[in-house]
């Protein structure tokens, strides 16, 4: 009974531009090098395309992903950016399949990095960062040095959309593809994976006057 | 067993301590002061004061932890999966993330979760000590206890607090309406607004929407915004108007207990989802109903 996710095609999620994005606008003010890095399987080829369309200098897809080991995704990311020189190293909030959020967190704790997340607006100066951070009930201005770790909001910019010609060149690019070499038990046993259950009642009416007061009736039960 | 809580939200704090109520003792750790968070039921509450960022609050948690609970239990907020994450690798444990549903069997705990954006439930048993929980695990019942509250402050961390600044716009609770009239991308424009709020004020009920009409139109503000990324709600009746009912918007608003839908294509997976619908113009059906009132 599990979802047939064969054949589907695989997507660049939208807070991953977002975090793509945010450092190619800071490479365009300050300079620097923008390096991407995919935990996944050979179908994140594709999407690292589109990262190189939109800025980025060069890309590591990394294939072994397995699906809801959070605590190795983040170790291999972790092991590969401590092989790269980096200032601020840069992830979305959430991911849309799983959506743990746990990831800055365990990233920013093996690197033992400053972590600041949820970012509203970025700035970079110096050997530090200032960051507006969404919360729960405020929103907070924090500063840290460099290097930190940063999680991005969708709110923290709008995804370019590439030209033609970075498009096209995007394809001949050079691409770094290697294998995950950490082993992480999940410590967690999937037990089943259905769809949710849906024990709605579904009357649908095509005819407006008839459902208009079936409706007001059950909202007028209810308000009563 | 004996839990520890954080919670950056009022009320999945309230939520968590009446879901474990009875289970155990608990203690509350809370960023936010509230005196009615002392009625649900925990052995203590620790209000934190000073630098509230991830790593300092964390150390905090990781200290109070050690060797004195069973299970670490997070309020799902930005702040708190940001700490799981942190403190799971600190303590390398095993986070259940995003559950729903949580049972304690023989040391280990069987959690459910949504995966691929709500299209999926999964059910793991795992021996995890950390666990991020949704918002509505239970609706939140007072217990009539009246906990002890102890303040503490938190040192600064390597995250440095420049300001803090309340949000704008937080005034409308939507997991607490009882009725909740949401509109999607079928309203057209913004000025459509204008004939649908006489109706929910007629009936009682706060509006809401669907994420690209409040993130990508901004016809409403942010914190309107029902789905999976947005605030999960539970009225007595979610009346959906113009919203095609994707997967992302129906993990929001899932525990409805009515759920009525008026959409102009009879197709519009939403109809799989609602108990009433009309398929029709929402403008024409909000009318005729108001009508019927």
């Amino acid at each position: 009974m599990n979802p047939c996710l064969r054949g589907i095609p695989f997507r660049f999620e939208t807070l991953s531009k977002n975090a793509v994005e945010e450092p190619v606008r800071l490479k365009e003010k300050h300079g620097g090098k923008v390096t991407a890095i995919l935990f996944g399987n050979y179908k994140g080829i594709q999407v690292m395309k589109e990262a190189y369309a939109m800025g980025v200098d060069e890309g590591f897809v990394i294939t072994g992903y397995q699906e809801g080991n959070v605590a190795l995704t983040a170790r291999v990311l972790a092991a590969k950016i401590s092989q790269i020189p980096h200032d601020i190293v840069l992830l979305g909030n959430q991911s849309a399949d799983s959506m743990s959020g746990l990831l800055g967190g365990k990233i920013s704790a093996i690197l033992g990095l400053p972590y600041v997340s949820n970012a509203l607006k970025l700035e970079a100066s110096g050997q530090k960062i200032t960051v507006e951070s969404a919360g729960e009930a405020e929103n907070m201005k924090v500063e840290a040095d460099l290097p930190a770790v940063v999680s991005v909001s969708q709110e923290i910019n709008e995804p370019r959309f590439p030209p033609v010609m970075q498009i096209i060149q995007a394809g001949r690019k050079k691409m770094n593809v290697e294998q995950a070499q950490i082993r992480v038990e999940s410590g967690i046993k999937v037990l089943s994976r259905l769809a949710p259950k849906s024990e709605r009642k579904k009357v649908i009416f095509d005819d407006m006057d008839k459902g208009a007061q079936e409706i007001a009736k059950v909202i007028k039960e209810v308000t009563k | 067993m004996k839990f520890l809580v954080f919670s950056d939200s009022l009320d999945v704090s309230k939520q968590i301590l009446s879901f474990l109520n009875g289970k155990g003792e608990t203690r509350l750790l809370s960023p936010r002061e509230d005196n009615s968070l002392r009625g649900y039921g925990a052995s203590e509450i620790v209000l934190l004061k000073g630098s509230l960022t991830i790593d300092s609050v964390s150390e905090f948690i990781l200290k109070e932890f050690a060797g004195s609970f069973d299970y670490l239990i997070i309020a799902s907020t930005s702040l708190g999966r940001d700490i799981a994450g942190y403190i799971s690798e600190k303590m390398n444990v095993t986070v259940a993330h995003e559950v729903f549903s949580i049972a304690f069997k023989d040391g280990k705990i069987v959690t459910k979760r949504f995966d691929l954006g709500g299209k999926v439930v999964i059910e793991e048993e795992s021996s995890a000590k950390i666990v991020t929980v949704l918002p509505g695990i239970s609706e939140g019942t007072p217990s009539g206890s009246n906990s002890p509250v102890r303040v503490v402050e938190i040192p600064a961390g390597k995250v440095r607090v420049v300001s803090v600044e309340p949000k704008k716009g937080k005034e409308v609770d939507l997991e607490k309406a009882s009725i909740i009239v949401s509109v999607g991308r079928g309203l057209g424009k913004k000025e459509g607004l204008q004939q649908i709020e006489p109706f929910a004020k007629k009936i009682g009920a706060e509006i809401a929407g669907s994420r690209p009409v409040c993130l990508d139109y901004h016809w409403l503000s942010e914190d309107r915004q029902v789905g999976y990324s947005g605030r999960k709600v539970r009225p007595k009746i979610y009346l959906a108007l113009g919203i095609s009912g994707q997967i992302q918007h129906i993990a929001g608003m899932r525990d409805s207990k009515i759920v009525i839908a008026v959409n102009k294509d009879k197709n519009a997976p939403i109809f799989q989802e609602c108990d009433y619908g009309i398929v029709g113009d929402l403008y024409t059906a909000v009318q005729k109903i108001s009508s019927y009132l």
